[in-house]
């Protein structure tokens, strides 16, 4: 995600330069939404159907606690579905890097030189899990939030090592498409 | 200038967070999982206490030790702490450790969410033991809390019932982890119907918890507004009855005995194939088998309340509707007998754990029978026929399932064999002395011994004094149970990543080096 003043674009990304290398990180889903409201409505009906009979026969509070119960599921469900719709593309190419990110509230791009671009993994912090980080005057974009430590500290591994530092920009050899599909964090 | 500014330690593979920060704060369903099987673990123990405490007391008749007072807190808490403190975040903690593993992802859905539902537990138990320190002592009114009775419970009162609903919320909390994480997080390729059955269990389990936690919810605050407040729910003084807080107790209590028992069908699944070398019999129909007892379980709980004084017909269909179930779980002993059958069998403390919970719960199950027979129900009722009834259901029914459960994960777990022939120690030591100790009381119900009595009358002595011994013995080894897995963590032999590879071990969980990765899938395996 942006931070810091990134530039954005809500249209397809114009690279600069034609992208070299391609990292496309995936969340891996198995529920569709279409299938998610059905599991909900199963849940909902057996919890709202002992509650009204429950409320039938005068015994009102156990609504409330179904109520309770079936918002709780309800957000646990929308919060896991909503990495569906989240996909983030690191392009990179001789002299710039871009990253698209496409969630639900559609898609930005983020575009650095890859001359003046550093790849910063920030510890993680409390209930914070770490941050990766591509950064340039001030500027900054957050990749792969949704993965796991390990799998973002090999992100970053190999983002440092496309990125490379300053002087010492290592030559990119067009080789396709890099795939990461993961399950990501809260 | 620019540069690649990962830090030093970026190199290690694994990221462990350390410090007492790594157990407050944990979201890795690995540490969350050990927490529940460790505070499970404490509360078998304090719960295991109080039940030796019980047969101290019934060692011989007379009152001994206690005054009925302590004796009948010390029942109605033993079942409490046993229950939602001992059997229900066992399953959790299993469920925390291999459900991810089995299904191929990463973490569960919701970490904090996980960690939240396990750190409300010490709170609830606090709050639920810390009444025996107040006036009047603890909870006296048994576990079910039927009023008038548990209305009379002076301060232990509410502190029981707000325990009750932190009890409730962290089941709630785990179990939608468990519906979110196993409906959303397979790995490609991994179909509902290729999911390992311990995760057809839970999910199972998980849809029950939610249609009925909310019920003892309701339950349990309208006995706090009835005691407080002066509504009349249960009073008949106010219009209300007492009798309907058995039936919506039950409502939730005998869904609730499947939701003990379910996620221990999935792990005697998972070990008795492996061992028996063949895959499971009728893998579809075990599916099918544990959704019909789910299914049944709604509407079978007036069986628990035959003695109230229900219509011919309401007998009936209690009656005929708890038999039926009798039918799913027969299909269920049948298909693991069937793997069994000229399988390559081998007999390491996870197999027999697994065939005992097999023989013995069986028995329980058969005693079930017995007791769903209304007319004879009526003479079993209140009687320490239905002690060992529901014992046998939860001892080597559920426990033995746990232990086998542990046994068998272990290895994976820490990436140390145990010592097999300690772990065969405690398995025999366990089994006779579970027989010694609920065996006979079946004896003493059907000679008419009642339940929740701290004094009994002469002729029951022999049969209380041998089960007091064989309460004695099971609970001493335990004390083995604990010391093989401390041997395990601290010194065993390396386990392989297979750990079972001359039996048949399938599923995901077998890919993952031993001990498994903090992460355990960082790329979603394909399943073919």
């Amino acid at each position: 995600m942006p931070h810091n003043g990134a530039t954005e674009s809500h249209s397809h990304v114009d690279v600069a330069t034609r992208p070299l290398r391609r990292i496309e990180l995936l969340a891996n889903c198995s529920l569709s939404a279409r299938d998610a409201r059905r599991l909900f409505a199963l849940c909902a009906g057996s919890a709202l159907t002992v509650a009204a009979c429950c409320v039938a026969n005068g015994y009102w509070p156990v609504l409330p606690f179904a109520g309770l119960e079936l918002v709780l599921l309800g957000f646990a469900l929308a919060v896991s579905l909503k990495r569906r719709h989240y996909v983030q593309t690191v392009d990179i190419g001789e002299t710039g890097i871009t990253i698209t990110t496409r969630d639900s509230h559609g898609e930005r791009a983020t575009r650095f030189s890859r001359h003046w671009a550093k790849v910063t993994l920030r510890d993680p912090r409390g209930w914070q899990p770490s941050r990766l980080l591509i950064e340039s005057h001030g500027r900054a974009c957050e990749i792969g939030a949704f993965l796991t430590e390990e799998r973002r500290r090999a992100l970053g591994r190999r983002l440092s090592a496309l990125v490379g530092r300053g002087s010492d920009l290592p030559a990119l050899e067009p080789a396709g498409r890099e795939d990461s599909r993961d399950c990501g964090e809260q | 200038m620019a540069h690649a500014d990962t830090h030093a330690h970026d190199d290690h593979h694994e990221h462990k967070p350390s410090g007492i920060g790594r157990w407050l704060f944990a979201t890795n369903h690995k540490d969350i999982g050990t927490m529940y099987l460790v505070f499970a673990l404490g509360m078998f123990f304090l719960g295991g206490a109080m039940a030796l405490l019980i047969r101290l007391e019934l060692f011989k008749p007379g009152m001994q030790y206690f005054d009925p007072q302590f004796y009948n807190s010390l029942v109605t808490t033993h079942a409490l702490v046993m229950i939602f403190g001992a059997v229900m975040p066992a399953f959790v903690g299993l469920a925390n450790w291999m459900i991810p593993m089995q299904i191929g992802a990463p973490d569960m859905a919701l970490p904090r969410m996980n960690n939240y539902s396990f750190w409300i537990l010490p709170f609830a138990f606090t709050l639920l033991l810390s009444s025996f320190a107040t006036a009047g002592g603890g909870p006296a009114g048994g576990w079910t809390l039927y009023p008038p009775l548990s209305l009379q419970g002076g301060t232990s009162f509410p502190l029981t019932i707000f325990a009750i609903h932190l009890m409730g919320a962290s089941s709630i909390m785990g179990a939608i982890n468990v519906i979110v994480t196993i409906m959303n997080m397979r790995a490609p390729g991994m179909t509902l119907l290729k999911l390992p059955l311990f995760c057809w269990t839970w999910l199972i389990t998980a849809y029950l918890l939610i249609a009925v936690m909310p019920v003892l919810a309701g339950a349990v605050t309208m006995l706090l507004t009835d005691h407080f407040f002066g509504t009349s729910f249960f009073n008949p003084a106010g219009g209300g009855d007492p009798v309907m807080f058995q039936h919506i107790f039950w409502f939730f209590g005998h869904p609730e005995v499947y939701i003990l028992i379910l996620p221990a069908f999935g792990i005697v699944s998972e070990i008795i194939p492996t061992f028996s070398r063949k895959p499971l019999f009728g893998y579809d129909a075990m599916v099918y088998a544990t959704a019909s007892i789910a299914f049944l379980s709604f509407i079978v709980w007036a069986h628990h309340m035959f003695t109230v004084g229900m219509p011919l017909a309401g007998q009936m269909f209690f009656m005929l509707s708890t038999m039926l179930i009798a039918v799913p779980t027969g299909v269920k002993v049948f298909n693991w007998t069937t793997t069994m059958w000229r399988g390559s069998l081998s007999f390491e403390p996870p197999m027999l754990f697994a065939l005992a919970f097999l023989f013995l719960f069986t028995i329980g199950g058969f005693s079930g029978l017995m007791l769903a027979i209304a007319p004879a129900d009526f003479q079993y009722q209140d009687t320490y026929f239905v002690v060992a009834h529901f014992h046998y259901v939860l001892v080597p029914g559920a426990v033995f399932a746990i232990m086998a459960g542990v046994y068998f994960w272990l290895p994976k777990w820490t990436g140390h064999m145990y010592d097999m022939a300690l772990a065969k120690w405690h398995f025999w030591l366990s089994s006779i002395s579970v027989n010694v100790l609920f065996f006979p009381q079946h004896f003493l119900g059907l000679a008419g011994m009642p339940r929740r009595i701290p004094d009994y009358n002469t002729q029951f002595t022999d049969w209380n004094m041998v089960s007091s011994v064989g309460g004695l013995v099971f609970g001493v080894s335990q004390l083995l149970f604990v010391w093989v897995i401390v041997k395990c963590v601290s010194s065993g032999e390396r386990a392989t990543d297979k750990v079972w590879s001359d039996a048949m071990p399938l599923g995901l969980e077998w890919t993952l080096p031993s001990p498994a990765p903090y992460h355990s899938f960082e790329d979603a395996p394909e399943v073919k």
